[in-house]
């Protein structure tokens, strides 16, 4: 009884560490270095931009520095896609968590 | 009185029914929503499917008890609404696709073809909750229900898949996990220890 209770213990103190170490909102797929937040295109843009040429759109949000956008591409796939915020490039397209594009380099 | 009345089980049912009561009069609002429920639906079903789950084990190491036992009678509940989460979960999914050949899609993928796996098992779980079944099945019914520990495994990868990311998952894991360590660790000192009784008799 006294092991379990000491693992039971050591696994508590696991997931509090992992629960603690990181902002949630750093997903670790991509990230973004792209300057403070007064430089970037706006969120509005990028959408319309991304509607112009036969996107639908279901939720965009910032994502480790990058945009990121919910919705269904041009081919109609349903995807989760990541963009530059300033050069509104297209860096990481992923299809339920399977990658299907990434940016070179 | 009021006691008895918090303490039945179909106060259970319905605390049980408020969060998916909730998730269906936003929906009724703005169908729209229903790309935004379906994260949340599939996290209380896997909760409580957690929670069933963790009775088992508590049993074990805590042996019968007044509170285990509270436990026990409250399982199939909490069971059968993770199956109705799970089953909310597709179906706001599915109407988020709208697509059927996306669906068809996105079901070769590894992350969803999981999660169809483990709905299937659920759904043949929550089928035979009843006593009716459980006479019918008789020993059956234990071993059919074991299959839940093979649902709960392509539940945690059809959400890290999904999400690309373990944490989240990894965090409402890891009471179950550790349990289950508990409880075989357990199992293991107690043979032990009779194995050592054994040979101080010889």
């Amino acid at each position: 009884m006294k092991f379990s209770q000491a693992l039971m213990a050591v696994a508590a103190a696991t997931a509090m560490q992992v629960a603690t170490a990181e902002p949630a909102q750093a997903t670790g797929k991509i990230k973004c270095e792209a300057g403070p937040q007064s430089g970037w295109v706006s969120r509005e843009k990028l959408e319309a931009e991304l509607k112009a040429k036969g996107w639908k759109i279901k939720k965009s949000k910032v994502d480790g520095g990058c945009y990121e956008v919910y919705g269904t591409t041009p081919k109609g796939d349903r995807v989760e896609a990541y963009f530059h915020p300033v050069t509104m490039e297209k860096l990481l397209v992923s299809r339920r968590g399977k990658v299907i594009f990434r940016k070179k380099g | 009185m009021l006691y008895k009345l918090i303490n039945s089980l179909y106060f259970l049912w319905l605390l049980l029914a408020i969060p998916a009561l909730g998730a269906l009069l936003q929906f009724s609002h703005n169908p729209t929503t229903s790309f935004d429920l379906i994260h949340p639906t599939g996290e209380f079903s896997v909760r409580l499917m957690i929670i069933a789950m963790m009775i088992s084990p508590l049993r074990q190491l805590f042996g019968r008890r007044g509170w285990t036992d509270w436990l026990l009678k409250r399982r199939r509940a909490i069971g059968v609404a993770a199956f109705g989460y799970a089953l909310l979960h597709l179906v706001f999914y599915l109407i988020d696709m709208a697509v059927w050949e996306q669906v068809v899609k996105d079901a070769m993928i590894f992350s969803i073809w999981t999660g169809y796996i483990a709905f299937a098992i659920f759904t043949v779980m929550a089928l035979t909750s009843n006593d009716s079944a459980m006479r019918m099945l008789r020993a059956n019914w234990k071993r059919l229900q074991r299959f839940v520990y093979a649902a709960a495994i392509l539940t945690a990868l059809h959400w890290v898949y999904v999400d690309g990311e373990w944490r989240g998952a990894l965090i409402h894991f890891i009471p179950l996990a550790a349990l289950e360590i508990a409880r075989v660790a357990h199992i293991f000192t107690k043979r032990s220890r009779k194995t050592a009784q054994v040979g101080t008799v010889i």
